[in-house]
């Protein structure tokens, strides 16, 4: 698809600035581990010796967290926050940008059935992510390869890398949603921003005590990665939400653009 | 300064070796003209010729890379903000901010003046048919057109700059804002008019200066344009055949064509001599015109690359010699 | 005077809603607070016994968040990273809107300067970061004190708003100075995203391991470090005198940049 191409190349450079982005902060963050490591022995024992009250205020588990795996779910949050503005920024870009860039009269006369102009910038809007995230995961594994102190499970790693995608996919929905319905939107930038740190400060206030019914809200929220690390595997309550989500808001969207004046 | 029958008359534009380079590519390279006080003048070229660019240099909008631009005596980037008192300026593309209605818009153009003008945007609103309570975002192209118009107006400037005014407007309002126009002129404003509707700079324009590719090629004024140029003649004979196909040949006769019963060319020269040749036939019709600036303006274009290819060919004729 | 009117009108509905963003992050925040300040000493035990990079990790750093003021310092990480965010959106965004919206052939045809137009709009963003500054301080101080139970938190207060005052400033005129500079709209207001989140991580960074400490002097976010702060030596000369200098130069290049440059129509 010609207009796929189009957008692939049309967001390459951000991609591209994006997944180094991502890659520097891991490789930041990662270096730390080893100095972080030596610091950790006395506090283990202590968390081992605490009532479960105290660990459970924490929000994380004094076995998992210092370890490889969980100092990565640590850091992941930064990595997490990035791109999920990379996504958000996409969402609503993707199709606003036909309007505020004057070209929406060029396309839209096109012999090209809006549901496929939605198609191919989803679609291509879902390869960027990919391509970053791919880019990023190479590189942690690279980083978590050359500082571990010990064995860890790839697989877990895998499935907290994973997480990356997952929410990245909630933000994209909600700014494609967004975009959509607004007639034109001049800055893309404030206003993902603005959604993102909204609810990246909300999960920062929450995660000392977690609430069952935040998570829900909180794109942030939905893959508990200590849980990930204890469990090997995902809380799928959250992932049935998420999926279930992704559909009616996408399904909207078409909905929304197919019916929708477009402003010139 | 120049000088006509002892009245001094100062210039309102003074370009002198004006040169823009974007980068690499060429914007304008030595432009050089005047506009006098008073004067309606038009400033036309092909697309991409340099236009734009010129005037936004004009209002120090974007900086020249050589050269120097003045506006009523003074250097335009450097005294940009004083000239522009008493300025008047309508780009060809207009856009506002999106929330405003027209009235806010007017008042805020207002308000950069020192002068009151809300007497006269409403006068300027009412001769133009512009509703002032209208949203900015709800206008049709037009409509803005009509705001950037009035909005270039309402200060009553010494200097009006132009760029395509009249694309969108309906031939009613094209006809009241040439009124304005001339108004303004009347009043004492000078007028720099860059269109690609020649029709117009004919009909307001006392003086033209034509670029092309970034560069001046013809200053001049409108009469002496078209003095120096061919009348058109077109004759429609009674029958086909009923003169020979040379007859109408003779010196300062060019573009002969011969079609059924109709005869056309283009004649330069003593309007005598060609008449005299009317005399010794019988002819169903004839029409003789003026060129207009459009074919005037496109023999500018022929006549550069004709002697360019003129050039050509001797080069090509030197070459075989050798 | 009529550019600054004109720009205010433009902001007010932004500036209202980050207010309320904020008077709610103040609220929730706090009100995190007493379920945590309930388990009380067992608590205190358990903090003080921690090694500094767990507690750094779980974003309380040297605070004792079982008294309000510790915890306050702790959420005020939270805080000024949308103060911050605001003020580099904000000022990426107010000297690059003309060309965005393509409003620069109207405004810059007017007889106004280029200074007097970046000096209007300079006041304009300084003006809605100072009053996001008093929305936060107001806030911060009626909410706080409510759960404050006797203990002195203004002057903490004040401080760290002093602190985030200056980091606002910072971070305003990163973004002024970038759309100054360049010609792509766009470009300047990804540019200070960048470098806010940028300079936010190596901060994080910092004080997770402190062998990189001597990148301290690139981040903002920690010449007004709200632990130095309140617990440690608090306003310190040489963070002053990096703050006034690159104010100083940033403030001077927004000007000179952006009167050099073509405009892009």
């Amino acid at each position: 698809m010609n207009m796929f191409f189009h957008e692939l190349k049309a967001g390459r450079k951000s991609m591209i600035i994006w997944a180094c982005s991502l890659s520097a902060i891991v490789i930041l963050m990662m270096s730390i581990f080893p100095a972080f490591m030596t610091d950790v022995e006395a506090a283990k024992k202590l968390f081992l010796g605490l009532p479960d009250a105290v660990k459970k205020m924490f929000g994380f588990y004094a076995d998992t967290f210092f370890t490889l795996l969980g100092f990565y779910a640590y850091i992941f949050l930064f990595v997490v926050l990035c791109g999920s503005i990379q996504a958000m920024n996409l969402g609503t870009g993707i199709v606003s940008k036909e309007v505020s860039g004057k070209t929406a009269d060029f396309l839209l006369s096109k012999p090209v059935s809006r549901k496929r102009i939605l198609t191919a910038k989803l679609l291509a809007a879902l390869a960027i992510m990919i391509i970053t995230d791919a880019v990023f995961f190479i590189v942690a594994v690279i980083m978590a390869n050359i500082v571990k102190t010990e064995p860890f499970s790839m697989a877990k790693f895998i499935m907290i890398s994973l997480t990356l995608l997952f929410v990245q996919l909630m933000f994209f929905t909600l700014g494609f949603l967004i975009s959509v319905i607004a007639p034109k939107i001049r800055s893309v930038l404030p206003i993902s921003l603005g959604v993102v740190f909204t609810f990246f400060l909300l999960n920062m206030v929450d995660s000392i005590i977690g609430e069952k019914a935040a998570r829900y809200i909180i794109p942030f929220l939905y893959y508990d990665n200590s849980y990930i690390i204890r469990n090997g595997s995902y809380e799928v309550s959250f992932m049935i939400v998420e999926a279930v989500f992704i559909i009616v808001a996408i399904a909207a969207s078409y909905r929304f653009y197919i019916r929708k004046d477009i402003k010139v | 300064m120049n000088l006509k029958g002892g009245a001094v008359e100062m210039n309102v534009i003074e370009i002198s070796n004006l040169t823009k380079y974007y980068g690499k590519s060429r914007g304008i390279i030595d432009v050089n003209f005047n506009v006098e006080e008073g004067e309606i003048f038009g400033f036309i070229g092909p697309n991409g010729a340099g236009k734009s660019t010129t005037i936004r240099i004009l209002l120090s909008l974007i900086y020249p890379t050589s050269g120097s631009a003045s506006i009523f005596g003074r250097d335009c980037v450097e005294f940009g903000p004083e000239i522009k008192k008493e300025i008047g300026y309508l780009p060809s593309e207009v856009f506002y901010y999106d929330t405003m209605r027209v009235i806010d818009l007017l008042n805020y153009s207002a308000s950069f003046y020192n002068k009151d003008c809300s007497a006269r945007i409403k006068e300027l609103a009412g001769i133009m048919d512009l509703d002032l309570h209208a949203r900015i975002d709800d206008l049709s192209y037009g409509n803005k057109k009509k705001v950037g118009i009035v909005q270039g107006l309402i200060h009553q400037p010494k200097l009006i700059i132009l760029d395509e005014p009249t694309g969108g407007l309906d031939p009613l309002m094209q006809q009241k804002f040439f009124d304005l126009l001339q108004a303004e002129n009347q009043r004492g404003a000078a007028i720099l008019l860059s269109s690609h509707i020649l029709s117009e700079v004919q009909r307001l324009c006392s003086r033209v200066a034509i670029i092309k590719e970034g560069r001046i090629i013809k200053i001049d004024t409108i009469s002496s344009m078209r003095e120096d140029n061919n009348k058109k003649f077109r004759i429609e004979m009674k029958s086909e055949n009923a003169i020979s196909n040379d007859f109408f040949k003779m010196e300062g006769v060019k573009d002969l064509k011969v079609d059924g019963r109709m005869i056309s060319f283009l004649y330069l020269g003593n309007i005598n001599l060609i008449m005299k040749k009317f005399a010794s036939i019988d002819i169903a019709n004839v029409w003789i015109e003026e060129m207009d600036l459009e074919e005037i303006f496109l023999h500018y274009y022929e006549k550069e690359d004709r002697s360019l290819e003129k050039e050509d060919q001797t080069a090509q004729k030197e070459e075989q010699k050798l | 005077m009529n550019i600054f009117l004109r720009e205010l009108k433009a902001h007010r509905k932004s500036l209202i809603i980050w207010s309320v963003g904020m008077i709610l992050l103040i609220i929730t925040g706090m009100a995190k607070y007493t379920s945590l300040y309930s388990t009380g000493s067992a608590m205190q035990d358990v903090l003080n016994q921690m090694p500094k990079s767990v507690k750094v990790v779980l974003g309380m750093a040297d605070f004792d968040v079982t008294k309000v003021s510790g915890f306050y310092g702790m959420l005020f990480l939270y805080i000024i990273l949308m103060t911050t965010v605001h003020a580099a959106m904000i000022g990426a965004g107010i000297i690059s809107k003309e060309e965005r919206d393509k409003t620069s052939e109207f405004l810059f045809a007017k007889p106004v300067s280029r200074d007097r137009v970046i000096s209007a709009k300079l006041l304009a963003a300084f003006f809605n970061i100072v009053v996001l500054n008093i929305v936060t301080t107001l806030t911060s101080i009626a909410i706080v004190n409510k759960y404050s139970n006797g203990e002195q938190v203004n002057g903490m207060i004040l401080t760290l708003m002093l602190g985030m005052f200056f980091m606002q400033l910072i971070f305003m005129f990163i973004g002024t100075g970038l759309a100054a500079a360049s010609r792509n709209p766009k470009t300047a207001a990804s540019a200070a995203t960048g470098i806010l989140l940028g300079t936010f991580v190596i901060a994080k960074a910092v004080d997770l391991n402190s062998g990189i400490d001597f990148l301290k002097y690139i981040t903002p976010f920690k010449y007004f470090d709200p632990v130095r702060l309140i617990l440690g030596p608090g306003f310190e000369p040489v963070y002053i005198i990096l703050t006034v200098v690159i104010v100083a130069v940033l403030f001077v290049a927004t000007y000179r940049l952006f009167k050099k440059r073509d405009l892009k129509i």
